[in-house]
C-alpha cells in the first residue's frame, strides 16, 4: 500500500520558485558562528579557546555522551571568541565558537579520503561519529546513535527518505539530480552498517526528475528499488513514510521506527556520509533553500555552517518587499526567527521569508467544530479537544486523549478554517506532559 | 435580627427560585396561568409559615438525628389541611394543581427552610422568613405562570374573568407546554443575572 | 538589514485559503439552488417566505449582538443559512410572521443564548422549527399546496400515515411535484446541492448516506402494510424532510460528531430515530426530532469514539 498513512493535507508546493536552480556555492564567509548545540542530545564542549588557528574540518567541540556528534570548524582561521550567541532552533543564545576566516581555506592534517568498501559495521559507525554527522532532515538525531539499534532490535530494511514534503523546500530534490551518485554510495555504506541486503528510496510523485535521475541511477541494482509516493504532507514524517511503503505502524514514543525494524535517513544524510568517505571532510556544509515570496532571487545554496542567515539573504538579492516572517526550515515545521543575525546549523533545510501581503495567518475565531483537524491528523488524534483543554489547562485531560503523541506537524492548524492555533496548544500540553512525567520518573528513582 | 430583613431576603436576595433553584418541580408544572401560580403560592405561603414557626417552637426539642422524618411530619400536617381546604372551597383549582397539592410535602424550599433556618431561630423570625421566603416563591410563580398564559393563550384570566374579550395574537401553544416553563424559567434566570451582574459591575466602577 | 521586524509566531506558518466563511458561503450556494427550486414549484409566496425568513435571522443576529456590544458576525453567513433552513421547512401557506419568528427564535434563543456560533449544542433551523411546530401546530402542518396549480393536497407521508390522497409518482417526487415544505419537495435540487457540499468536502458523505441509508432499510423492513420487506422505500426516502434534513441540517459542524466513527453513528441514529417517528410515532414527519435528540447526544458520541492513535496497534513485523 503506497498511500496508507491517515489524514494528511495538500498544502501548495509552492516548489517553483527552487526547484529547477542548480545549487550554487555560497559566497565564502567572512565570520562563522558554529553553535556547540546542533543536535538533539548532550551539548559539545569547546576544545579550543580563543586565539587558537584551527583548520578547516577540525574538530572544535565534542562530548562524551554517547547521543551527541562533535562540530568542526567550516573554515580555517583564527578564533574569534567562544560566546553564547543567538540559536536559531532554540531561540535563545547558546555556546558558540566564533571563527574569523583567512580566506585560505586550509584543511586540517586529518583529512585523507577513506575507502568505504572494506569497513566493519563498526568502524562505518565510527565515521558517521567523527565525521559529526547528523540528520540533516531538520530533527539532527545523531547519525551514529540511529544506526547502532540495540541487539534486541534487528534491523531488517533501510529507507531512504527523499518525500521533502515541506512547501517551499527544494534542498533534498535538487541534491538527488545533482548528487545522485553520491547518494547512492551513501545509501550502500548505511546498508552495510546496518547490515541489511534491501533499501527503498522513497520519493513523492511532485518531483518526476529525482524520481527519473534515481531509477535511472538504480537501474542496475537489484538491492536498491526507488518508490514514488502520493505528494501529500507529511509523507516525509518517519511514521507516516514507514506506515505508507511498508504498512508498518511505528508505535508511539518513546516508540522508534527501530521498533518495527526500520531505520530511515535523509537523502542529504546519505549525500554527506558519502562526501564524509570520498574526501575525509566531516559534516561542515549542507544545500540550504534560500526562497519565499519575500527573497528577491531564490536559490538553492551549498552553505559552510555556521554562515549567517543575512549573509545569504544578501546572496539572494536580499528581501524583496515586506518581509514579516523569518522562518528556518519549511512552512510547516520550521521555526520563525526575530534576527537575521543566526547561523546556519546542520539541521537547517531551508530560509523562508514571507511577506506581509500574503495572508499566511488571521485572527482566531470561533471554533465551528468541523472536525478537519480530526481528519486530517496522521496521528489519529483529537486536535479539537486535546487543544480545548490544554487552552484550560487541562493537561491531564490532554494526556488521555495522547497528547503526548502529537507529531507537531501542524495539519490541524493548517486545515483550520477558524485559523485557531490547535498545534501551538497542544505543544503547550506536550511539553507539560513531559516535564511532569520526567518529574514523576525522578522522583520514582 | 432585623425582621425587615429576613423578610426581604426571602423575596430578592435570596429568592427561593430565582436564586436558590429550589422548588422547581411544582413551579415548571403548575405555572401554566397566573392564578394556578397565584394559589399555589398561597398554599405555600401557609405551609411555609406555619411549618417553620412549629418547627421553630420545637427546634429544642426534636433530636438532631431524628430531624428531617419530623419536619416532614409537621409539614405534612399542614400539607392536609390545605389540601382539604382547597377541596372544600376551590374545588377547581384544587383539580387543576391536582397532584402537586400534596407534593408541597416533599417541596424543597419548605425543607430546606426549616433545616436551615427555623431549626437555629426564634419563632418570630422564623415566621417572618416563611412569610418572605413563600412571598418570594408566589412571585416566581405568578411571573412564570403570567408570562406563559400571556404568550401561550394571548389572554390573561384573573379571578374567572379574561383580561381581553379576544386572544390578541396567534397564541404560541408551547408556552403552556412544559418546554415553555423551560424556555421561560431560562430566559428569565438569564436576564436577571445580566440585571444584577450590570449591578454589580456598576457599583465597583 | 537588522531594522527589519519579524513576526515571531509558533509553527505551522501556512494556512489554507479555506476559512469559516467561506465554507458558509458553499453552504449558501447549496441553499440557493434549492431557493430557486422552491420558487419555481411553489411561486412568489415561496420567495417571500424566504426573504422573510433569512431577513428575520440577519436582523436578529445583528440586534442581538449590537445591543450585547459584542462584534456582529452576520458577514460569516451562519444566520442566513438558519433563515434558509427555516423558510424550507413552511408549508406554503403559512402566515409570513411565523418564519420570521421562528428565525428569530433559533438565532437568538438556540443559537446566541448559548454563546453565538459554535456553541450551540442543537441545530437552530431544526430546533426552531420544532418550536414552531409545538407553538403553532395548525399553521406548520396544514397549508399544503400541490406545486403549480395550487390546489391544497396532504402530503406524502400524510397519505402514508392514512390521510386521503393519492400518492405523487416517483418521478413527480423526485422532481418535488408533490405537497410538501417549500424547500424540501424538490429532491433533485438537494441531491445536487448536497453532492456539491460533499464534492467541495464541506461536508462528509457519512452522516447523510447512514442516514437515508436507514431511513430506507427501516422503510423497506417495516414500513409496509402486507408483512415485512414490502415498504415504500421511494416514497419515504423522497418525501418529508429526509433528504433536507440530511444533508444540510445532520451535517450542521457545530452539533454533529467530529469523529469519523461518530459521524455514522450520528446518521445510523438520526436515521433509526426518524424510522421509529415515522412508523410507530403520532407525527407524520421525524427528522427534525430525529436530529433534535442526535444533536444533544453529539458530545458522548464524540467522547465514545476517541479514534486509537497512529501505532497503538502493533502490526506483525514481517521479514
Amino acid at each position: 500500500m503506497r498511500n496508507g498513512f491517515d489524514g494528511g493535507v495538500h498544502p501548495p508546493h509552492y516548489k517553483t520558485h527552487t526547484e529547477d536552480v542548480a545549487i550554487r556555492s555560497a559566497r565564502e564567509p567572512e565570520v562563522v558562528v558554529i553553535p556547540l548545540v546542533q543536535h538533539l542530545g548532550a551539548p559539545c564542549e569547546a576544545t579550543v579557546k580563543k586565539g587558537d588557528v584551527v583548520d578547516v574540518g577540525q574538530v572544535i567541540g565534542d562530548a562524551s555522551a554517547f547521543v551527541s556528534a562533535p562540530v568542526h570548524a567550516s573554515v580555517s582561521g583564527k578564533v574569534f571568541k567562544v560566546e553564547p550567541r543567538l540559536h536559531p532552533a532554540l531561540g535563545k543564545p547558546v555556546p558558540a565558537v566564533i571563527i574569523e576566516s583567512d580566506g585560505e581555506n586550509r584543511w586540517h592534517d586529518s583529512i585523507e579520503p577513506r575507502d568505504a568498501e572494506d569497513l566493519t559495521p563498526e568502524e562505518i559507525i565510527r565515521t558517521m561519529r567523527t565525521a559529526g554527522l547528523v540528520g540533516l532532515g531538520g530533527a539532527a538525531f545523531p547519525t551514529a546513535v540511529k544506526f547502532s539499534p540495540p541487539k534486541d532490535k534487528p534491523v531488517d530494511t533501510f529507507l531512504l527518505n527523499g518525500a521533502e514534503c515541506e512547501p517551499f523546500l527544494t534542498a533534498d530534490h535538487r541534491l538527488m539530480l545533482e548528487g545522485t551518485a553520491d547518494i547512492l554510495t551513501g545509501m550502500r555504506v548505511m546498508m552495510r552498517a546496518l547490515g541489511v541486503t534491501t533499501g527503498t528510496i522513497c520519493i513523492e510523485d511532485n518531483k518526476p526528475d529525482a524520481l527519473a535521475a534515481m531509477e535511472a541511477a538504480c537501474k542496475d541494482v537489484p538491492d536498491i528499488k526507488v518508490v514514488s509516493l502520493k505528494t501529500r504532507y507529511p509523507q516525509g514524517s518517519e511514521k507516516q513514510l514507514i506506515k505508507s511503503v511498508l504498512n508498518r505502524d511505528v508505535p508511539p514514543p518513546p516508540g522508534l521506527p527501530m521498533d518495527v525494524g526500520v531505520v530511515v535517513s535523509n537523502v542529504s544524510t546519505a549525500h554527506a556520509l558519502s562526501r564524509a568517505f570520498k574526501t575525509g571532510m566531516p559534516l561542515i556544509e549542507r544545500v540550504v533553500t534560500v526562497t519565499g515570496p519575500a527573497i528577491a532571487e531564490p536559490a538553492n545554496l551549498l552553505v559552510k555552517i555556521g554562515t549567517l542567515f543575512h549573509q545569504l539573504i544578501e546572496e539572494c538579492g536580499g528581501f524583496e518587499g515586506n518581509a514579516s516572517r523569518l522562518i528556518m526550515g519549511g512552512p510547516m515545521m520550521g521555526i520563525a526567527q526575530f534576527s537575521t543575525d543566526v547561523p546556519v546549523i546542520k539541521g537547517t533545510s531551508g530560509i523562508l521569508a514571507l511577506g506581509a501581503e500574503d495572508e499566511w495567518d488571521g485572527e482566531a475565531t470561533a471554533c465551528i467544530k468541523c472536525g478537519r483537524c480530526v481528519d486530517v491528523c496522521p496521528m489519529r488524534l483529537v486536535p479539537i479537544l486535546i487543544s480545548a483543554y490544554a487552552e484550560r489547562e487541562w493537561y491531564e485531560k490532554a494526556e488521555q486523549l495522547y497528547a503526548a503523541d502529537c507529531l507537531e506537524c501542524g495539519c490541524c492548524s493548517f486545515i483550520c478554517p477558524a485559523r485557531r492555533p490547535l498545534v501551538q496548544a497542544i505543544r503547550m500540553a506536550k511539553q507539560h506532559i513531559m516535564n511532569q512525567r520526567r518529574e514523576r520518573q525522578a522522583a520514582s528513582t | 435580627m432585623n425582621l425587615w430583613r429576613i423578610l426581604t431576603n426571602g423575596v430578592v436576595k435570596e429568592n427561593p427560585v430565582f436564586r436558590l433553584l429550589l422548588g422547581l418541580c411544582p413551579l415548571l408544572a403548575v405555572t401554566t396561568a397566573l392564578m394556578n401560580g397565584f394559589w399555589m403560592g398561597v398554599a405555600v405561603i401557609f405551609v411555609l409559615t406555619s411549618s417553620n414557626i412549629i418547627v421553630s417552637m420545637l427546634r429544642k426539642v426534636i433530636a438532631p438525628r431524628i430531624r428531617i422524618p419530623c419536619f416532614i411530619v409537621i409539614i405534612a400536617t399542614f400539607v392536609t389541611i390545605v389540601q382539604m381546604t382547597m377541596n372544600a372551597y376551590l374545588p377547581d383549582m384544587y383539580e387543576i394543581l391536582g397532584i402537586f397539592v400534596p407534593l408541597i410535602v416533599v417541596n424543597c424550599v419548605i425543607l430546606a427552610r426549616a433545616e436551615a433556618f427555623a431549626s437555629k431561630n426564634p419563632v418570630v423570625s422564623a415566621a417572618v422568613d416563611g412569610i418572605g421566603m413563600g412571598l418570594g416563591f408566589t412571585i416566581a410563580l405568578m411571573v412564570l405562570g403570567g408570562v406563559r398564559e400571556f404568550f401561550g393563550t394571548a389572554n390573561l384570566v384573573i379571578n374567572g374573568q379574561p383580561l381581553f374579550d379576544a386572544p390578541l395574537f396567534e397564541p404560541a401553544l408551547i408556552m403552556i407546554m412544559p418546554p415553555g416553563a423551560f424556555i421561560t424559567m431560562g430566559v428569565l434566570l438569564a436576564l436577571l443575572n445580566v440585571m444584577v451582574n450590570r449591578g454589580r459591575s456598576g457599583a465597583g466602577a | 538589514m537588522t531594522d527589519y521586524k519579524f513576526v515571531v509566531g509558533s509553527s505551522p506558518h501556512l494556512r489554507t485559503s479555506e476559512n469559516t466563511p467561506r465554507l458558509m458561503f458553499y453552504v449558501l450556494q447549496a441553499l440557493f439552488l434549492v431557493a430557486v427550486a422552491s420558487t419555481i414549484l411553489f411561486g412568489v409566496r415561496a420567495m417571500a417566505i424566504i426573504g422573510v425568513s433569512v431577513l428575520a435571522a440577519l436582523a436578529a443576529e445583528a440586534l442581538w449582538q449590537k445591543g450585547l456590544r459584542q462584534p456582529v458576525t452576520v458577514a460569516d453567513g451562519s444566520a442566513a443559512i438558519t433563515g434558509l433552513l427555516i423558510a424550507f421547512n413552511m408549508p406554503p401557506l403559512v402566515p409570513l410572521w411565523v418564519p420570521a419568528l421562528g428565525s428569530a427564535f433559533a438565532v437568538i434563543v438556540v443559537k446566541q443564548f448559548f454563546g453565538g456560533l459554535g456553541h450551540n449544542f442543537m441545530n437552530p433551523a431544526a430546533a426552531g422549527r420544532a418550536f414552531l411546530v409545538s407553538a403553532w401546530p395548525l399553521a406548520m402542518t396544514s397549508g399544503w399546496l400541490t406545486p403549480f396549480d395550487g390546489a391544497t393536497s396532504a402530503t406524502p407521508l400524510q397519505v402514508l400515515g392514512g390521510s386521503s390522497g393519492s400518492l405523487p409518482e416517483g418521478w413527480q417526487m423526485l422532481m418535488g411535484w408533490r405537497a410538501g415544505c417549500i424547500g424540501e419537495t424538490s429532491a433533485l435540487v438537494i441531491l445536487i446541492g448536497g453532492l456539491y457540499l460533499i464534492y467541495r468536502q464541506v461536508i462528509d458523505w457519512k452522516i447523510p448516506a447512514s442516514f437515508i441509508g436507514t431511513v430506507a432499510l427501516f422503510a423497506w423492513v417495516f414500513g409496509g402494510t402486507d408483512g415485512w420487506f414490502t415498504g415504500d422505500v421511494l416514497t419515504h426516502v423522497l418525501s418529508g424532510g429526509l433528504l433536507l434534513g440530511a444533508f444540510f441540517m445532520a451535517t450542521d459542524y457545530v452539533t454533529s460528531p467530529v469523529t469519523k466513527r461518530g459521524r455514522l453513528i450520528m446518521g445510523l441514529g438520526c436515521g433509526l430515530l426518524t424510522a421509529l417517528i415515522r412508523l410507530w410515532g403520532g407525527y407524520p414527519e421525524g427528522v427534525t426530532y430525529a436530529i433534535l435528540l442526535m444533536n444533544v447526544a453529539t458530545p458522548l458520541i464524540d467522547r465514545m469514539t476517541i479514534p486509537r492513535p497512529f501505532g497503538t496497534r502493533q502490526t506483525k513485523v514481517t521479514g
